[in-house]
Order: C-alpha cells, then structure tokens, then sequence
C-alpha cells in the first residue's frame, strides 16, 4: 500500500512524462494525473482533515431528495484517486442502454461519504432541486438572461463540435470505402488507414459546419455551463449533514474503499484500494462501543463472510465526553471474525 | 471465487475475448503516441477531447474496465499500478460521453410540472371501446403525476407515456403523450429523449388546435418551432431562434426537477427510480401500481369457490379434539397412518384462501409500487394482461425486515396465484407447489443504488399432507422422510420460496 503512494509521489515529483511513458496514457488521463499528483496524495490518506488547497475544482454533491449524487465524472474520478471514494454508478449508460452490468453516471454516495468530501474541503453539498428551479426560473424571466445565454453559447460549442466529429467520421468512412474500391484488400488497405489519421485532421480544418443548422441537439451530463464556475450555489451549510461514523472514517483513512454492503449482509464491504483491482477483504458492521452484540451476530455475520471469503469486521468508536475530542476523532477500535471450520 | 459480487459470471469474459481486450489498452497507447507528436495543434487536442465526449466506445466494455483476475492486496508493482490506471482511464473515457439526438431519431419533451396539477382522479377507470364494442376500462393513468408532454412520438411512446383522454378541443396540447417522472428520466438517461425547459406558456408552445379537424401533420419539432404562426417572434436574436420557447436541460437537471421525497406529485423518490430503470433495462414492462387497487380478491374470485372448498375450510372443527389430560392418540386398532397422523395435527394451519374477507391494508413502506410484466410482443400500455409480478421498493436503511401484519398487508393486496395446475397431485412437484406459493411478491431493497429482489410467498405447508402417501402399497419410506423435515419448516411461517438471500442486518449505514 504504502508502496505504492510512494510511487505515485515520486510520479508527482517530476517524472509525468515518464509516467505517461510507461502507463501510455491519453492526454487526457495525463491532464488528470498531473491535477491529482499535484495534490498531496499521501496525505489525503494520512491526515484526515488535511485541507490542503484543491487543484481541482470544488466537487458538487447534488442532494436530491435525500440522496447524495455526483454527475460530473472529472469529480468521480477525483474521488476515486485522491479520496478513496468509489460510490456506486447507478444511471443507465447511454451507449449501451440494455445492460445492467457496469453502469453510468449519476454516482450515488453516502451521506457520509459525501460528509467526508466537505470536511475535507474537496467539494460541497448542493440542494439541486431548489438551486436548479432558482436558476432555471431566473433564465427564463429575463433575470438570468446572461446566464442563459452563457449556457446556450456552450451548448452550441458542444453542439458544433458533435457535427464537427460526425462528419469527419462519414468522411472518413467515405474515404474507407473508396480506398477498399480502388485498392487490393490486405496490405494496401491498411496503409490507407494508417494515413487516414492525418486526413481526418485535415478534413477539420476544411469542414466547417454548414450555415444551414442542423446541428445534432445534446443533453449535457451536467448543469456546470449554468452553474457559477468555481462558485457554491445552492451550498448547504455542514453542519446539517450527517457524520460520517469515526468507524468509517477510519476505514477511509487508512486507504480502504467500501461500497455498500448489501450483497453480503454487513454495512459495508471493505476493498484494500480500488474495487477494480481488489476483491473486497471484509464485510463490516459497526457498532457502539458499549453496544451489546449478540453471539449470534457474530456467528451468522462470520460464517456468511467467510461463505465468500471475507472476513466479517466489526468496530466501534470509543466515545470520549468530556476528554476534549470530538465525536468521530476518538480511538476507534476493530476486530476481525473468520470462522474456524474446526 | 464464484460467490464474490464482481465475479458476476456474465462479466467473466469468454476466453479469446479475454484476449482480445487486453490488445484494447495497447489502442490508447497507439493514440497517446500520436497525440504527442501532434501536441503542438491545439486544434488536434480539441478533437481528441470531444471524440472522447461523442464516441460510443463501443469497444470498450465492462471488460476493459474490470480487466483481468483482481489481486488479493496491493503489492506496489508497477505492473499492477498501471493496469488499475487503465481500467480508471477506461472508465473515465466511457463515461465521459455526452447523449445526443441527431436529427432522425430526436424526441422532444417539454417540462410542465403543473399543467395536470388539478386533474379529477375521480374518473380512474375510464371506459374505452375495444374491438369488438366492449367497453373495457383502462388502467389508471396517474396522470397527476405526469409532468413532461412529448412533441411527436416514437418508438418509446408504445410502452410510455399517457395521451389524456376526454380533454375539451380547444384544450391546448389536446391528444399529446405524457410521461411519468420515471419515464422521462428513464428515457433522457438512456439519450432517447432530450427534456426541455420552457421559457413560455403552455398554450404557446403548444397552440389549441384550429377549429377545424385537426390535420395529421407529422409532429415534427421544427413544426412548433419554426412555424411563425404559433409563436410570436421572441426578442432573441435570428440564429439563437430555436431556443425561443426554451432551451434543453442536462440531465443534472432532469435528475433535479424529476426526483423527490415519496409523495411529492410530479416526483419519484430515487430508489424507485433506479428499480424502475434497472428493471427497463432488464427488458421488462413496468408500470406504476395504481393508488388504491380495487382489491381483486374480493370481486373477481368469489365466483372460484366451490362447495368443497367451502367443507374443506370448515375441517378442522369437525376433528374431535383429545381430551386434555391425554393421550393424544386414542387407545385402538389402527389400520392407516391417515387416522393417526389426522388426530396429531392439533394446531391449526394456515390455509391460503382466493377469497380474503377482510383484506388488511398495507402499510407504507411496504405497499406494491410497480406492476411488471416479463416482455412480450403483445403487451401495450393500454391493454395488457395481468400483471406477472408485483414488486414494492424498500430502502435498506429506513426499513426493518417486516412485521408480519405488514408482509400479510402486502401480500393481501396482491391477487390469488395458485400453484400450476401441472403441478398438483403429483407428489413429485411438492417443492414446486411450496415455492410458488398461493400468492406472492416481489420486494426490492434498495441500498445506496445496489438493489436486492426478494420474494415472499404466501406459503400454505398445512395443505401438503404428506402422511397421506404413507398407506400407500409399499410405503416409500424415504418420501416420508423427507416429508417430515420439509413440514418441520413449514411450521416456522412459511417463509414460502424465499431462497434466504436475506437483506442482511443493515447497520452502520
């Protein structure tokens, strides 16, 4: 674990070029690297409430009846790489809208998990309903004329740029198709493809988009072109989200991911790093400190995990009244269960 | 590994795909190469960008992104560092795309929150002629609820969406199709629906009909919108016309607008809305449970009973009853284990009966929310056959396992659904019987967008009398034995087919 931070940082420290080098990335991955490098990523994990200055733009939690959900993906992965936060992708994915496997954007978080991002200064929680109706309201009395305009311009850019991309695309099918007409099959064609790259480059310089409009329209992902860059509109004040629990707090602390621990019967399911790469290594319930638990849930919680090789994981927060510390910064202790088989 | 979540065995990808994926991630590499010999043009970073943001990456699946065995812990290998980069940069590119609606196949939805707001749910069950002069009422429409009116049709509108009936003709907006929330958030997430927010009044961007007949003009968008003669020229400027009436939402913004606290009229609360997705994208038909349902175990089924169910229900008080003091079998000559084991059954049975007296009422949370039809051909919006199952949605945090009162509520609301009529006799088909049960539900928990579909039967284990094939010719033993154990079960409640995937304990949430 530690290990591997260390990498990230000597990573951060001078070697991107490097790094892409070897991880060939795409520009873009390299642009996001270099923002998330430039935050002291070991000291996320290590300190808990380090407010070190973001080098990305505050996160916006949307708070949506209750429920805390991310809609732009450069926030998911900022809280995936820098703050161990993996959520859960709830939205129906676009591209492929008849499966149910891996899924898209909204992220849904905890309150918590979302609790967590605020106190660490990364980003703030949203009323979206009542900030987008304020906006939306404003937009169309004349209030917000700017505003709509604004949206609109970007909306046209993305629109101009879809036309763009989709012409290039007939383009170069197009010139596929004549290339296959023309030359032999094998060797010559894939020439042609190799140098179809520089034509598509070409060609976008030479198409401009057509002054008859008739432009693709486009449903945004998120609301960002209306909302203040960089400003907290419709921010809800901290102190009426919910704690996260020391117990998770932690976890989050120490590195660990968790996602929701329904499939296995716990409060959560506990990954050593990103679920992508790991399989999860505990079921975890948490519990009071002077909480009587009972045997059984012991027992239960224990075989169940280890029927799928975990091992159960209970914890409490020792609470301290009048100690000086706060809830949620006493010791928080943990124990592991797994069942003997004897 | 079979038991862990991610080893979903539909994402375990088939041997020589296994392969070809991990040749996927050498592509970006290839792109990476060119993208920094080009680096100078900013014009070529530009379309990097957006061909990220437009592509489908259709090659690019849960595959790439979950590729390969995962690793028990981290080893710090570099090796292992970059394969997680790619898979988050994989995921970072799918995700990335943004929905568009090219011109052929764009629909259109227009926001009205309010315009239904103060609709007469008195008429519930309209009447509507079928073919053959019947009249048949139609399910109830919600229509409250309904919140974004269609421009045109598509292939979406077959099994979504409302037109309102009975409206007066000049009514503005007259014949048009309305959606649910969950519909139109459905349709926007999946790109088949672009939402708009109007800056103009209803009547305007939705002109009442001329008197005369209403001509069947393809409902096109550029027809509301280009068409001087609906629409008053705006202040805006020529080329920024099309968004004179309004102007399209993110889907942030549907998410927004759509989505709310249980009860809201417009709304739906999140987790019903990410069943109701999960279950589209499933390939099922599904629809809101109407309000109140006419309980149809009272009506329809009273005509189902027949003279010996009617004996049969009065049964148990016929069986003479021991005397307290004992013994529990009378003393005597007994020929059948049918006269022995009658007189032991001293507790009382639950019989599932099609024919409910008083039906209990459910109690909120656990009420049926969506009504699901498996997927068919012939399934409409409007006619449809009864539905195959009734689910109600459940938070994982908010509710506790329900009381029995509350299962019994839920359950009672749903119709008499037997067991197969191939089923019975048979011995052999027991279990099948057991399982179905006499009436069911589907019930799904939700937990922070990961869902769990339970089933709870309304089991009936007194009405398999396994002791009955123990005077058979030879009496095969070993059935009987099993008989035991399986009623040993029945005993604890009849948990029905509930295969015990139970929902966990729910803490520490």
């Amino acid at each position: 674990m530690t290990m591997a931070h260390g990498r990230w940082n000597w990573a951060a420290s001078g070697g991107i070029e490097m790094l892409t080098g070897i991880l060939s990335l795409d520009n873009f991955t390299q642009f996001w690297i270099e923002r998330i490098c430039g935050l002291p990523y070991q000291c996320c994990f290590k300190m808990a409430t380090s407010t070190s200055t973001p080098t990305h733009p505050p996160v916006r939690i949307s708070l949506i009846a209750g429920r805390y959900l991310v809609f732009d993906i450069d926030a998911v992965m900022v809280l995936r790489r820098s703050f161990g936060l993996c959520g859960v992708l709830t939205g129906t994915m676009p591209q492929n809208p008849t499966q149910n496997l891996f899924l898209s954007m909204p992220q849904e978080l905890r309150a918590e998990e979302a609790r967590l991002v605020v106190d660490r200064g990364a980003g703030y929680v949203a009323d979206e309903a009542g900030d987008h109706l304020r906006l939306l309201k404003e937009m169309s009395s004349g209030v917000g004329e700017k505003r709509r305009e604004g949206y609109l311009r970007e909306l046209r850019e993305k629109r101009v740029a879809a036309k763009r991309l989709f012409d290039e695309e007939k383009e170069a099918v197009r010139r596929m198709h004549e290339g296959k007409r023309g030359k032999g099959k094998n060797k010559v064609q894939k020439v042609e493809e190799g140098g179809g790259g520089d034509s598509l480059f070409e060609t976008a310089t030479a198409v401009q988009p057509a002054p008859k409009e008739d432009l693709p329209a486009i449903t945004p992902s998120t609301s960002n072109a209306m909302l203040d860059p960089a400003g907290t509109s419709g921010a809800i004040a901290d102190e009426n989200l919910p704690e996260p629990s020391a117990f998770y707090r932690e976890l989050n602390k120490r590195g660990y991911f968790t996602t929701p621990g329904l499939r296995f019967g716990g409060g959560y399911s506990v990954y050593p790093s990103d679920p992508f790469k790991f399989h999860a290594h505990y079921l975890s319930s948490c519990y009071g400190w002077d909480e009587k638990i009972l045997m059984l849930d012991i027992v239960t919680s224990g075989r169940l995990g280890t029927a799928v090789k975990k091992s159960f994981m209970f914890g409490a927060e020792r609470e301290e009244e009048e100690g000086g510390k706060k809830r949620g910064e006493g010791e928080v202790r943990m124990f592991c269960v797994e069942w003997a088989g004897m | 590994m079979a038991l862990d979540d991610d080893d979903n065995p539909a994402l375990a990808a088939p041997p020589p795909t296994a392969n070809t994926t991990t040749a996927t991630p050498d592509a970006p590499a290839e792109e990476t190469a060119e993208d920094l010999l080009e680096d100078e043009g900013a014009a070529a970073q530009d379309f990097r960008v957006f061909a990220s943001l437009f592509k489908k990456n259709t090659h690019i699946s849960a595959q790439t992104i979950r590729k390969g065995e995962k690793d028990f812990e981290s080893h710090g290998t570099q090796l292992q560092a970059d394969t997680l980069e790619q898979s988050r940069a994989a995921m970072q590119e799918v995700l990335s795309y943004t929905r568009i609606h090219s011109g052929a196949n764009l629909v259109r939805g227009w926001y009205f929150p309010s315009w239904w707001a103060d609709y007469e749910e008195g008429e519930e069950w309209q009447d509507s002629k079928a073919e053959d002069g019947k009249k048949e009422r139609k399910p109830f429409g919600h229509i409250r609820d309904r919140v974004v009116i269609l421009e045109g049709s598509s292939t979406s509108t077959q099994n979504l969406g409302r037109a309102v009936t009975g409206q007066a003709k000049d009514r503005p907006g007259r014949g048009r199709d309305w959606l649910l929330p969950e519909e139109a958030l459905y349709l926007v997430e999946r790109g088949s629906l672009d939402l708009w927010w109007p800056t103009k009044e209803f009547g305007e961007i939705f002109p009442p009909p001329p008197a005369a007949p209403v001509e069947r003009e393809a409902p096109q968008p550029e027809n509301t919108d280009v068409d001087p003669s609906t629409q008053p020229t705006g202040a805006s400027e020529d080329k920024e016309d099309e968004y004179a009436d309004g102007f399209p939402l993110s889907l942030q913004a549907a998410y927004a607008l759509l989505i709310g606290l249980d009860g809201t009229r417009g709304k739906i609360s999140l987790q019903k809305f990410q069943v109701y997705s999960n279950l589209k994208r499933c390939g099922y038909n599904v629809l809101r449970a109407p309000p109140n349902p006419p309980n149809p175990n009272q009506s329809s089924y009273r005509l189902n009973i027949t003279i010996k169910n009617f004996f049969s229900s009065l049964l148990p008080s016929f069986t003479p009853s021991p005397p307290k003091s004992g013994p529990l079998l009378k003393p005597g000559l007994y020929r059948s284990y049918n006269q022995i084991f009658s007189q032991l059954s001293l507790i009382e049975r639950h019989i599932p009966s099609p024919v409910l007296p008083l039906p209990l009422p459910s109690i909120a949370p656990y009420e049926i929310h969506f009504l699901v039809w498996k997927s068919s051909q012939k399934w409409t919006k409007l006619r449809h056959p009864s539905p195959d199952f009734y689910l109600s949605v459940v938070d994982a945090q908010e509710s506790e396992v329900p009381q029995m009162e509350e299962i019994l509520g839920l359950l009672e609301q749903t119709p008499w659904a037997p067991p197969k009529r191939e089923w019975e006799g048979n011995h052999g088909r027991l279990y099948a019987r057991l399982k179905n049960g006499w009436r069911n539900v589907l019930m799904a928990v939700v937990d922070h967008g990961v869902i769990n579909y339970m089933r709870w039967g309304e089991g009936g284990f007194g009405q398999e009398r396994i002791y009955e094939r123990f005077d058979g010719r030879n009496g095969s033993y070993r059935g009987g034995k099993r008989g035991w154990g399986n009623q040993g079960r029945g005993g604890r409640g009849g948990r029905g087919g509930g295969r015990g995937r139970g929902r966990g304990r729910g803490r520490g949430g």
